[in-house]
């Protein structure tokens, strides 16, 4: 437990913790301190005075709270006249010349203004000259469009480029009330987290291209994920909607807050992944060959892995926890062969050393825990003898896997997105994706998250566990894959793998590489 | 204020010549911290082709090895650096309080009638432009004047008629 210490906040005694500033200090006991410019991840700017407060006896009385650290004993007023007329002034400083153009407004609902307006202001305009006109949809490049008359130049998204990225394309030039953020002719946003602008931006004046006027926020069901798109495994706001007469489709992912992980930003080809979640999908059963419904799919694949001599089942490493363990028990079962060949999800030098990794797979940590091999040579082997290959999601032509290589074992596929593997397939279970179901992974760095449910499909795909056990594994659902994980893994004995905290267990060494067969 | 938020293209490369790239040189060892040179390289160009281009900004920031987001935002603002071409004569008139007081609105008057051009304005021909600039810091002889940065001091109607004649 860090130290905390004892203040008063409008002459109530509040605990706070130590060492941080009074925004995030009382933040953390349920007290609101208005700010616009401050971001933790951004540090305090002190540009917009929005945060201002009072120090009872304090020298000086009046201080922004953003660059002020708590302290013992501190008395700190926000209900005074004095810092309510400040709180006013700033509003009414800030919307002088803002179009307050919310109808048609992307962040209209998750609005700093909007909100701040209502609560500490509430008056009328006094503007009684024309308002300062600017720049509307400039294409700032990386998807990013900007308005500069929305902007209330609160330099966090410049802040971003020069101290988060260090490509520093924005800048805030001229000045007064021609004030206004821009790049440098020529030098548009190209760094690979420029998106995450948008969402810095307090008000509407950064959007995406790919967002834009798309969805309304209230609209959204804003569900928690986890980003599938490499093996950081970042934490992320699934942001769905199901339109009347329409299925529950995603709109934007959005990155969410974890220290452990990826603390307050998401890569912009991960947030794009969104996209394959409504687009790629596997949508057709096929029983040898033919349409069919999934019933009878998945019952012809029974009936043709129960023939079967020689199965060999081959698992993504994209696969959660407990799939990869039902996968495991059937294949026990079965007699089968199990890998997760899959170099084709890393490419080599593609990662920086920040968020993005080599690895776009989201769970290939798994495969250590639970013995999983993955090597080229098992793959070959097991495929020269196999006569049916249930492949489990992966996407073997990634890794050089053509049809043709197959040979002349019949495949089945069991996925959620369509790829050359489930073309080959005379068998085929579409089944929910990460999105619509729930699973376990392992990241890069060892840390064990859980994701649940996000997007509920009109006709949900059933999942993957579900079409194993019809297959005849042996699992009911996730808490029994949970529960027999428990027991029969070494590295989880310990844990309680029904209660991952919601930043996610970071895994010991030992644990991550402990291999048991 | 006016928008000076926009550059412009001079459409030919920039390079300092021998001259501003060995002062260049000689100020980059004086500074710790390299994004000070921003201001004196801003200077150097402006000294070199009278005006700032986009080019010439792009070629600085990467000299100095900083972004040029961030020279875009040191000129523009800062109003005494120009970002499009001046006239051969940039005549700047103070307009703070004492030459205000001493009569710099006859000279400016004169100026508008005799070159045609209001401040902020570039003569037709390209030799002279005109901008009202705040206090030059020679209060002691106002009004004042500054053409191409020379000044002339204790100002009059007649005595610019006299400069002029030798601006041509
Ligand atoms: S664009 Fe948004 S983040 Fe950037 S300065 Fe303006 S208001 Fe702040
Ligand atoms: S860094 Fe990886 S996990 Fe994070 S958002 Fe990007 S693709 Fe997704
Ligand atoms: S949040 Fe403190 S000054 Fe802006
Ligand atoms: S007022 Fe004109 S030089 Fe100072």
């Amino acid at each position: 437990m860090a130290d905390t210490i004892k203040l008063s906040v409008n002459g109530v005694e509040v605990e706070v913790q130590a060492g941080k500033n009074l925004v995030d200090a009382v933040a953390a006991v349920g007290i609101e301190i208005p700010h616009i410019c401050y971001h933790p991840a951004l540090g305090a700017d002190g540009n917009c005075r929005m945060c201002l407060v009072e120090i009872e006896d304090g020298r000086p009385p009046l201080v922004p709270a953003c660059k002020t650290r708590a302290v013992e004993g501190m008395k700190v007023r926000l209900d005074s006249e004095k810092i309510k007329k400040i709180q006013r002034d700033i509003m009414e400083f800030e919307l002088i010349n803002h179009p307050i153009d919310c109808p048609i407004c992307d962040q209209a609902g998750e609005c700093i203004l909007q909100d701040y307006y209502m609560k500490y202001d509430g008056a009328q305009s006094r503007m009684r000259v024309p308002q300062v006109v600017k720049g509307k949809k400039i294409d700032f490049g990386a998807g990013v469009v900007h308005d500069q008359e929305r902007c209330v130049l609160c330099a966090r998204c410049v802040r971003f480029t020069r101290l988060i990225t260090k490509t520093g394309e924005l800048g805030i030039v001229n000045r007064t009330d021609q004030a206004r953020v821009n790049i440098f002719p020529g030098r548009p946003l190209s760094n690979r987290y420029s998106l995450n602008v948008v969402d810095l931006c307090p008000v509407g004046a950064m959007t995406s291209s790919d967002f834009r006027f798309k969805q309304r926020a209230w609209f959204l069901t804003k569900s928690k994920g986890i980003c599938h798109g490499c093996s950081k495994g970042c934490n992320i706001f699934i942001d769905h909607n199901r339109e009347k007469y329409q299925d529950d489709i995603i709109y934007r992912y959005r990155p969410r807050h974890n220290e452990q992980v990826n603390g307050y930003f998401i890569c912009d080809a991960g947030r794009m992944t969104y996209k394959q979640e409504n687009e790629k999908r596997l949508r057709t059963p096929l029983a040898s060959g033919q349409q069919a419904d999934l019933e009878s799919a998945i019952n012809a694949l029974k009936r043709r892995l129960d023939q079967a001599a020689n199965p060999f089942f081959v698992v993504s490493p994209n696969c959660s926890l407990e799939q990869m363990h039902a996968i495991q028990q059937l294949a026990a079962q079965k007699k089968a062969t199990v890998s997760g060949f899959s170099e084709g999800y890393i490419q080599e030098g593609d990662g920086d050393d920040w968020l993005i990794q080599d690895d776009k797979a989201a769970n290939r940590a798994a495969f250590a825990v639970l013995g999983i091999d993955e090597t080229k040579e098992v793959f070959n082997s097991a495929l020269k003898g196999a006569d049916l290959v249930v492949n489990f999601g992966n996407d073997l032509s990634l890794s050089g896997v053509n049809n043709t290589s197959l040979g002349t074992a019949e495949m089945a596929f069991i996925g959620s997105y369509a790829n050359s593997c489930a073309d080959a397939a005379a068998y085929l279970v579409p089944v929910a994706s990460y999105s619509e179901d729930s699973g376990s992974i392992i990241n890069v760095d060892g840390v064990l998250q859980r994701y649940e449910t996000a997007v509920k499909k009109n006709v949900p795909f059933p999942n993957m566990l579900s079409v194993i056990r019809q297959l005849g594994g042996g699992l009911d659902d996730v808490q029994a894959a949970r529960t027999s994980l428990g027991n029969t893994v070494e590295a989880f004995k310990k844990l309680d793998l029904q209660n991952i905290p919601a930043q996610g267990l970071a895994l010991t060494a030992s644990e991550v590489g402990n291999v048991t067969a | 204020m006016s928008n000076r938020a926009e550059l412009i293209e001079s459409g030919k490369p920039f390079a300092f010549d021998a001259e501003r790239d060995a002062e260049f040189e000689r100020l980059a060892k004086r500074y710790p911290n390299r994004d000070s040179l921003i201001l004196p390289s801003l200077w150097l160009i402006q000294d070199q082709q009278g005006w700032i281009s986009v080019e010439s900004i792009a070629y600085v920031a990467d000299r100095i090895g900083t972004f040029a987001s961030q020279v875009y935002e040191v000129a523009t603002f800062y109003t005494m650096y120009h970002l499009r071409p001046m006239g051969k004569y940039h005549i700047c008139v103070c307009r703070t309080l004492s030459c205000y007081l001493l009569g710099k609105q006859q000279i400016v008057d004169y100026l508008q009638q005799e070159l045609g051009i209001r401040p902020g304005q570039i003569s037709e021909d390209g030799r002279f432009s005109l901008e009202e600039v705040e206090c030059l810091g020679h209060c002691g002889s106002a009004p004042v004047v500054q053409i191409n940065g020379e000044f002339h001091e204790n100002m009059t109607v007649d005595k610019f008629k006299e400069l002029l004649s030798t601006l041509k």
